[in-house]
């Protein structure tokens, strides 16, 4: 009875896994066909791949204005950077909402976590327009400054419950040995907070790295990312398959091989700490 | 010294979040003309217009079946997904790992490649089911309202099943053995173990999967942008497009910033209860 | 608070209340000094203004042929001595570009590409290059009277505060009179977009086939005339077993359908224009009604065509031609097949019912307002529509909006070759071509008619019903705009 169990969750396991992996099998395998099978039906499976795709892609040989290369420079320097931001604003926040006592600190613990609700549809639309009127439009600050402000509430929560593990005796110990606040928190909680703050990274990182709205209305071409450039793939002659193909993976291939290697601290960080 | 620390995340969320609201509010009662002459001070009428405009409270309408059909079967899928992990098969961990990767796929990028895979004429789904005899002709998903809406959906479960999966299964490795080993001797079947022991062990993480996946549902805009677009006409159309198409189409500012206000006050109330389920049933929130 | 002492009129940043009027007139002063000064500078100023390194230039993809734009820029650089920085977009993505630009002030773009139904909610932005062209030094070589009379001034001509006019003197190009009538020029026109008809010419010269259909209807198999027998060539090429069918027809949810659907209203003897100079909705009309009848039953009830009709847009449609899974197709540009599909091409104007009027459209390149080199911005859309460029863009299937190229293009045994007689289609197309009415939400108006269009070739309403719904709702858009009924 036992294995007849274990044989059907297998089976629906497996083609669970199926199921999902499909769309992203589909991608990899298209990016490698020729433009002619591409799109052919009955799907070719058996082929000689080609690497044609990827090169038009990183060397600018499609229909797209810019070079795909590019966009995915730009998508890493706004991650990185936002990431930063958002780090060197959370960590502090989440450590006095997790370990002082000052006045009002419910009520900015609450607020902060209500600001998750903002849908960005609504912040882009004074974000465009104070942009524009401070020729903003194109520059890092935009991009920067809102996705950091876009993964702060989840960072703050999650560090300020990774900072309540630690042990305050640790902290206790230190106070009582003559270091300050500053050095207590240098030396001794952020070490210990390491793993925490590669969750929160990477939620932050892949957000950034992901998003397409506040991208798409607020850049031009300096600062473009790779899914706004990704969306730019069908043009009025049709859909061009293989280079879509590749450019969807050379986006999406970083985070995923992240996600793979690092599974743990992205669990924790994609589940906003829930899971450790 | 408490602020002191808050200040540099307060002074980000006051640009995004403070400020912007200021501004939607003051524009909310005017008229702005951002490509000619005539902005001006118009009073009530971009909030009467919004809430006497039919299509508005049909799109609300359609924002909230997104969230809960998408929700509901992210739980449903979610959990049977944990369940069957929790077996501790030798081969386990390697699914767990590859089940999460829809989560790092660009929701722009996952849209692209479902809309190219519905395609009826060359699409390898249509291909497929009419290959193994399940359909006739090829779907038209995009082209009629009810199968757009299972592809927005079945596009949402695809993407975030492995968050609901990743909590719940946290949650079913806490479940303690005692009770279950009692339950077991007294003569249980699994249905009564899963409903009377599991279950409630796991009602907090269930709130919690619940809360955060609803809560991001609502704000859901790339990936029914590029999918549908809103269609076929408007009946995939969640309020987050409308606010898009309004403000960054057609330049109604005024317009945009009333409909956006009144949502932002609809999720606010959301939101309130919500944060009420997750205070019942968990304690993230205690300080 | 900064508080101002009364007593001394000395505010708390130490300067005297005094001094800050003064300073304040004297500002007024130069600015009001230097601006009449630069207002008479700017008329002799054009031929004085520095040249510029680079201009920035916002250009559509393949609706607008980018491709002929990216080959000609060497050939810009060494004419021009400067270089563009060219910046595409598709469609959708272009508009809301464009209308971000223009609405937020940006003087980023020098030039912009301006698609018709954008131009009446831009004439506050866009720069009317009207003076430019009357300027003998400036326009020597423009030789503006050699653009088509038609689509010249269905793009380019606008009175600014009343955008909804059409001038009337069209036969000729006279930037002098237009001026005199109270209008501007808004750009020169780049690509010119009308709906033509293209067909499987293999398919239909096979003998076999052409035995075939005299069998089945008595008629010699050849491109359609009227609309009776475009229904049955596309009945008699459907096949779904062979994956064939007849024609393609952009019912999606978009633009497509609109155009779609008011072409066919001029077929069936109704105004094609949609709403009419007298701002009444002219397509919720008897004529309106048999023409989407008619499109519905094309897809539902005859079924000519492939799946996905309802949910394709221009580039589904491309792609189902060109692979070969339709004998016919309806589209604005040429078309090639794909290398798995042996066959050839070839055009014709569109059938003709009662009357006829393909949906027309032009691309034009204006300069922005808020440009800071408008004068040479201007300068640089007049060489990219130049004759000259424009035959040498003919390669890359230009639709070219001078007189004098379509003549080149007709003549020249090399285009033709290329693109068998899809250059005299499209002459031809355009001498007939309607337009769109001119109404600052004309996107709104658009939508509420595609989303009709849409719902009755799915089969979710009548075209009555439609129609109608889509009636009240334009009626309404038109009075939001200010546009009164007369």
């Amino acid at each position: 009875m036992k294995s007849l169990a274990t044989v059907l969750a297998r089976l629906a396991l497996w083609s669970a896994l199926a199921t999902t992996l499909f769309p992203i099998l589909w991608m990899l395998l298209t990016s490698f066909k020729q433009p002619d099978i591409s799109q052919a039906l009955p799907p070719v499976w058996d082929f000689a791949p080609t690497w044609q795709n990827y090169r038009d892609v990183l060397t600018g040989n499609t229909y797209t204005s810019q070079v795909f290369g590019v966009l995915i420079v730009h998508t890493v320097i706004v991650t990185f950077a936002s990431t930063l931001v958002g780090l060197v604003a959370a960590v502090p926040a989440a450590y006095a909402l997790a370990r002082l006592r000052f006045s009002g600190k419910r009520f900015a613990a609450n607020w902060i976590l209500t600001t998750i609700m903002f849908p960005p549809i609504v912040s882009v639309i004074p974000v465009f327009i104070f942009a524009s009127r401070l020729g903003l439009t194109d520059t890092w600050p935009v991009l920067v400054i809102p996705y950091a402000a876009f993964s702060l509430p989840m960072m703050i929560w999650m560090l300020r419950s990774s900072i309540k593990q630690i042990p305050f005796e640790i902290e206790e110990a230190a106070m009582i040995d003559g270091a300050s606040q500053a050095d207590i928190l240098r030396h001794i909680v952020l070490p210990l907070l390491t793993p925490g703050i590669v969750s929160a990274s990477l939620l932050a990182g892949m957000m950034a790295w992901n998003e397409f709205l506040f991208a798409l209305t607020l850049t031009r071409s300096a600062v473009k990312t790779a899914p706004v450039g990704i969306s730019e793939f069908t043009n009025m002659y049709g859909t061009q398959w293989g280079t879509l193909s590749a450019a969807a993976t050379v986006t999406v291939a970083p985070i995923l091989v992240i996600t793979i290697l690092l599974r743990r601290r992205v669990v924790e960080g994609l589940t906003f700490g829930a899971v450790k | 010294m408490g602020w002191g620390l808050m200040s540099p995340a307060l002074v980000v969320l006051f640009i995004m979040a403070i400020a912007p609201t200021v501004y939607l509010v003051y524009v909310s009662f005017r008229h702005e003309n951002l490509l000619g002459p005539g902005s001006m001070f118009v009073g009530w009428q971009n909030f009467s217009r919004v809430l006497s405009n039919n299509e508005n409270w049909s799109d609300a309408l359609s924002t909230v079946e997104f969230v809960v059909l998408s929700v509901f079967f992210e739980l449903g899928l979610g959990l049977g997904l944990a369940l069957l992990l929790n077996r501790r098969l030798p081969e386990s961990d390697l699914l767990t790992a590859l089940f999460i990767l829809p989560l790092g796929v660009a929701p722009v990028v996952s849209a692209l490649v479902f809309r190219v895979l519905l395609d009826p004429a060359y699409g390898w789904i249509d291909y497929y089911l009419q290959t193994w005899g399940l359909i006739g002709d090829p779907i038209d998903w995009l082209g009629n309202p009810g199968t757009a809406w299972v592809a927005i959906v079945g596009l949402d479960v695809w993407q975030w099943t492995p968050f609901v999966t990743l909590i719940l299964l946290a949650g079913l490795s806490g479940v303690p053995s005692e009770p279950k080993e009692a339950a077991i001797v007294d003569g249980a079947g699994p249905v009564l173990l899963f409903w009377h022991i599991t279950l409630p062990f796991l009602r907090p993480f269930i709130a919690i999967a619940v809360v955060l996946r609803a809560i991001e549902a609502f704000k859901t805009f790339g990936s029914i942008f590029v999918l549908t677009t809103g269609g076929p006409g408007t009946s995939t159309e969640v309020i987050n497009l409308d606010l898009y198409r309004i403000a960054l189409q057609d330049f109604d500012i005024g317009a945009a910033a009333a409909l956006g206000i009144v949502f932002l006050l609809f999720l606010s109330v959301i939101m309130t209860q919500l944060l009420g389920v997750l205070d019942r049933n968990t304690d993230i929130l205690e300080d | 608070m900064k508080n101002i002492s009364d007593k001394t009129g000395v505010t708390e940043w130490g300067v005297s209340r005094r001094s800050v009027l003064k300073g304040g007139a004297g500002l007024l002063g130069g600015v009001v000094a230097s601006s009449a000064i630069g207002a008479s500078m700017s008329r002799a100023a054009f031929a004085a203004a520095s040249k510029p390194a680079s201009l920035n230039m916002l250009y559509a993809t393949s609706e607008a042929d980018s491709d002929a734009i990216k080959a000609a820029l060497p050939d810009f650089k060494a004419a021009m001595g400067f270089d563009i920085n060219l910046d595409t977009m598709p469609y959708n993505a272009l508009q809301q570009k464009a209308f971000a630009e223009l609405a937020s002030g940006s003087s980023y773009y020098d030039i912009m590409i301006v698609d018709t139904p954008w131009m009446p909610a831009l004439t506050n932005k866009i720069e009317p290059i009207t003076d430019m062209v009357l300027d003998s030094a400036l326009s020597a070589d423009l030789n503006i009277t050699d653009f088509i009379p038609k689509v010249f001034f269905d793009t380019a001509v606008y009175k600014r505060d009343a955008s909804n006019l059409h001038f009337d003197k069209t036969d000729v190009v006279d930037p002098a009179a237009i001026k005199a009538g109270g209008f501007d020029i808004f750009g020169l026109p780049m690509q010119a977009n009308v709906l033509t008809l293209a067909y499987r010419k293999d398919l239909f010269e096979d003998p076999a086939n052409q035995k075939a259909y005299k069998d089945k209807t008595g008629k010699d198999l050849a491109a359609p005339k009227d609309w009776d027998e475009f229904t049955a060539i596309a009945q008699f090429f459907t096949d779904p077993g062979k994956r064939r069918w007849g024609t393609t027809l952009m019912a999606g949810a978009g633009d497509w359908a609109t155009d779609d659907f008011k072409t066919l209203l001029a077929a069936f003897g109704g105004d094609g224009h949609l709403v009419n100079d007298k701002f009444e909705a002219a397509f919720d009309s008897p004529e309106g009604v048999q023409a989407l009848a008619f499109y519905a039953d094309l897809i539902n009830g005859k079924k000519v065509t492939p799946p996905g009709t309802t949910s394709a847009s221009w580039d589904n449609v491309a792609t189902s031609f060109s692979d070969g899974l339709t004998a016919m197709t309806m589209n604005y540009h040429d078309l090639s097949l794909s290398p798995t599909v042996k066959g050839s091409v070839a055009y014709a104007v569109i059938p003709m019912g009662k009357s006829i009027g393909p949906h027309f459209g032009t691309w034009m390149l204006s300069v922005n307002s808020f440009s800071k080199n408008k004068e040479w911005a201007y300068r640089a859309t007049q060489w990219f529509t130049s004759a000259a460029t424009q035959t040498k863009a003919l390669a890359h299937q230009l639709h070219p909006t001078r007189v004098s190229v379509y003549e080149n293009a007709t003549k020249d045994p090399a285009i033709g070759a290329k693109f068998a007689n899809f250059y005299d289609i499209l002459g031809k197309s355009l001498a007939v071509g309607v337009g769109r009415p001119r109404l600052t939400n004309y996107g709104d108006v658009d939508r509420a008619i595609w989303v009709a269009v849409n719902d009755v070739a799915r089969g979710a309403a009548t075209p009555e019903a439609a129609l109608k719904a889509a009636g009240d709702q334009v009626r309404d858009l038109l009075k939001q705009a200010g546009y009164k009924a007369q």
